[in-house]
């Protein structure tokens, strides 16, 4: 037994995508314990609630997070109608629930290319990259922009998915499924990548649940929760739907969590499409949010649950809006996770929570 | 289990298109929907400031007095609400890539007066 | 299963038996914010079972009050409490994982118990409004019975005033001189064709 060693890991890391730093305290070449640090990147976008008003400050939240920026502005948009009361036509709900799970595919894919490139895989890291910006250009077409879209407002969205539209995104995906199913044999099948995975990064389900953890990373410890199934917006007219999830708990089934939820998610953009109602996409919002109004409301974000909450004062600016991203509720469970691990498969393990320490520190 | 699950996506992509463009010799056509840069139809412009309230990001300046309408690009995040809330639609926002840039600069569009003119007169700040 | 949210109120006091009580339930905790008002900062702690989303509010938790930590059951609160001591001052005590002030990198301490001066004009603005209301509607009801052939000019005025309240004082001033000015004229021009009704 070797004395305990503090090495510090990050922030700036040539394995992390996040500005995340770690204090691991190592023993020989065990991981006893690691104590997180973040706080590199805090940007005090929650406080400039009070300086854009409740319309222009969509625009804000879509840019917490440059992967989830849609996932951002949809659940900022459906608290602000649950604190004004506004329904928004179905049509509108399910274009959303269309651009959501679209966006769910590239967060994903884009994952499944950094965990590839994480464990050394550099041309599984290239095809991933490849699909995604598929999907990129799906969303240039549809909404104007590749990563930030602008499409939401407060009472729906601003333009319509036109049929040809529609059939196209059909045909994108039907393309994505071929060359996809390919390179998740790699992944679940390749005796490389299971060497790297299988067995690393243990959590049971117990710890899953006490910790609180939400998204893949709780699926994977057969927690089966997705906000998904609570049927918020047009999510509940979905035929079925059942959470994506596994029970070994370590890196490989949190890669095949994610793996199979891409395949779900086109599932479900085909249903969407299948039966979206003609209609109006936006109902016009007037006048401003009580004062002393509350609302709350969750997402499903690729990442997992993301929780937003506002409260009016009476005028044009909210008092206070809040989101919690899914990170901030998993950094307890990769702690837990990183205990007793290998040192080579930090990154690894990190890596499968899918950390996002800009949406976390806002 | 087992190796080389991927060779023969990697073998088939000798034979295939590259998914990328060389870029300076050959470029990408945009899509019709792009949100690629605000422009102002001075003719129809009535310089009522809706637009410049409206922004997210203070990037429009609507000045009355000098007849001038400015946005400066390099503050201007492409949402389109100004276009949305323009009410006589004069606010396009038109589909092409920025082109590169070495310094910071604000477009100033003057807005004629009694709609006699249809020129855009384009300077630099 | 479907989704519902729930506002409660609390107070300090109760928070350990909440946290024991959700624990015990397995109930999964959500979150935990802060929100800056005038008498101290709201905390609300978010759990949530089967769809439902209960948050816990306790209202106007000052700085020299100290907040039990919830992270002997709910580790993943640690994050939220060390981030609600950073930003609003909050004193946790017996944060399982305590930065101890150090968990943000911050130019300012505490930015978001800090009003920044578009919001107190915001406020300042909505208050007066509400004031001018309250007393439109006060002199309306004294009014109503005692008075009731009196012209409808003073309602006017007192809509004037309500909204001449929420302007910028140097404008109010402007307005109120031209109205004043206004009324000058009406009663010289009354005066004058009363006069003149006495010369015919």
């Amino acid at each position: 037994m070797g004395k305990a060693t503090i090495i510090p890991f990050g922030p700036q890391h040539p394995v992390l995508p996040e500005p995340l730093h770690l204090d691991l305290v190592v023993e020989d070449e065990k991981v006893i314990e690691a104590i997180p640090q973040i706080g590199f990147v805090h940007r005090g976008l929650e406080k400039l609630v009070e300086t854009r008003d409740y319309n222009q400050f969509i625009y804000v939240a879509e840019r917490i997070c440059g992967i989830c920026a849609f996932g951002h502005s949809y659940g900022y948009a459906e608290t602000v109608e649950r604190l004004m009361g506004v329904e928004v036509p179905e049509r509108g709900q399910y274009l959303r629930v269309i651009w959501h799970e679209l966006s769910r595919i590239h967060s994903h894919i884009l994952w499944l290319g950094l965990a590839a490139d994480a464990f050394g895989f550099e041309s599984l890291f290239m095809h991933c990259w490849r699909l995604r910006e598929r999907v990129l250009d799906i969303f240039e077409k549809t909404t104007g922009g590749r990563v930030i879209f602008s499409v939401v407002k407060v009472g729906g969205v601003v333009r319509d998915i036109d049929a040809a539209q529609m059939a196209e995104i059909i045909r994108v995906l039907e393309g994505i499924k071929q060359d996809y199913k390919q390179i998740m044999d790699a992944f679940l099948k390749d005796s490389s990548v299971m060497n790297r995975t299988v067995g690393v990064g243990y959590l049971s389900f117990e710890d899953a649940t006490n910790l609180s953890m939400v998204g893949p990373f709780a699926r994977a410890s057969n927690v089966a929760y997705d906000v998904r199934s609570l049927g918020i917006g047009a999510y509940g007219t979905l035929s079925d739907f059942a959470p994506i999830t596994d029970t070994q708990g370590d890196c490989y089934a949190r890669m095949k969590v994610r793996a199979l939820e891409v395949l779900q998610s086109i599932d479900i953009i085909e249903e969407m499409i299948a039966r979206i109602p003609a209609g109006d996409i936006a109902v016009p919002v007037k006048g401003n949010p009580a004062d002393g109004a509350e609302a709350a409301c969750v997402v499903e974000q690729p990442r997992g649950e993301c929780y937003y909450y506002a409260r009016g004062n009476g005028t044009k600016n909210l008092e206070r809006m809040r989101m919690r991203t899914p990170t901030s509720e998993n950094l307890a469970g990769m702690v837990k996770a990183l205990e007793g691990c290998d040192l080579a498969d930090v990154n690894m393990i990190i890596l499968t929570i899918d950390p996002c320490i800009s949406c976390t520190e806002r | 289990m087992g190796a080389f699950k991927l060779g023969k996506m990697t073998i088939s992509g000798l034979f295939k298109q590259p998914e990328t463009v060389q870029y300076p010799v050959q470029t990408k056509t945009p899509p019709a929907g792009l949100k690629g840069h605000v422009v102002n139809d001075v003719s129809n412009c009535i310089l009522c400031g809706i637009c410049q309230k409206r922004c997210p990001c203070s990037a429009i300046e609507v000045s009355k007095a000098d007849r001038t309408w400015s946005i400066d690009r390099f503050r201007c995040i492409q949402c389109g609400s100004c276009v949305r809330e323009c009410p006589k639609s004069c606010l396009t926002m038109e589909p092409t890539y920025a082109a590169c840039s070495t310094a910071k600069h604000v477009d100033v569009f003057e807005v004629p007066e009694q709609q006699k003119s249809e020129e855009v007169i384009k300077t630099e700040v | 299963m479907g989704f519902a949210t729930e506002f409660t109120t609390i107070t300090l006091p109760e928070l350990p038996e909440l946290n024991r009580q959700r624990k015990a339930e397995g109930w999964r905790f959500v979150q935990l914010l802060g929100v800056n008002t005038e008498a101290g900062v709201d905390l609300i702690y978010s759990f949530m079972k089967d769809g439902l989303l209960v948050n816990s509010k306790i209202e106007g938790v000052t700085k020299d009050q100290v907040v039990p930590s919830i992270t002997d059951n709910f580790l993943a609160a640690f994050v939220f409490e060390n981030e609600t001591h950073d930003l609003f001052g909050v004193n946790f005590e017996g944060i399982a994982i305590d930065f101890g002030g150090n968990f943000y990198a911050l130019a300012q301490k505490e930015p978001m118990t800090i009003i920044s001066p578009e919001q107190k004009a915001a406020r300042e603005k909505a208050r007066k409004i509400a004031e001018a209301k309250a007393a439109k509607e006060k002199a309306a009801k004294a009014g109503d019975t005692p008075a009731q052939e009196q012209p409808k000019a003073a309602p006017a005025a007192d809509e004037l005033e309500a909204k001449l309240a929420g302007m910028d004082p140097e404008k109010a001033a402007k307005v109120r001189a031209a109205m004043e000015a206004k009324a000058k004229k009406e009663a010289a021009r009354k005066a004058e064709a009363a006069n003149d009704g006495e010369g015919a």
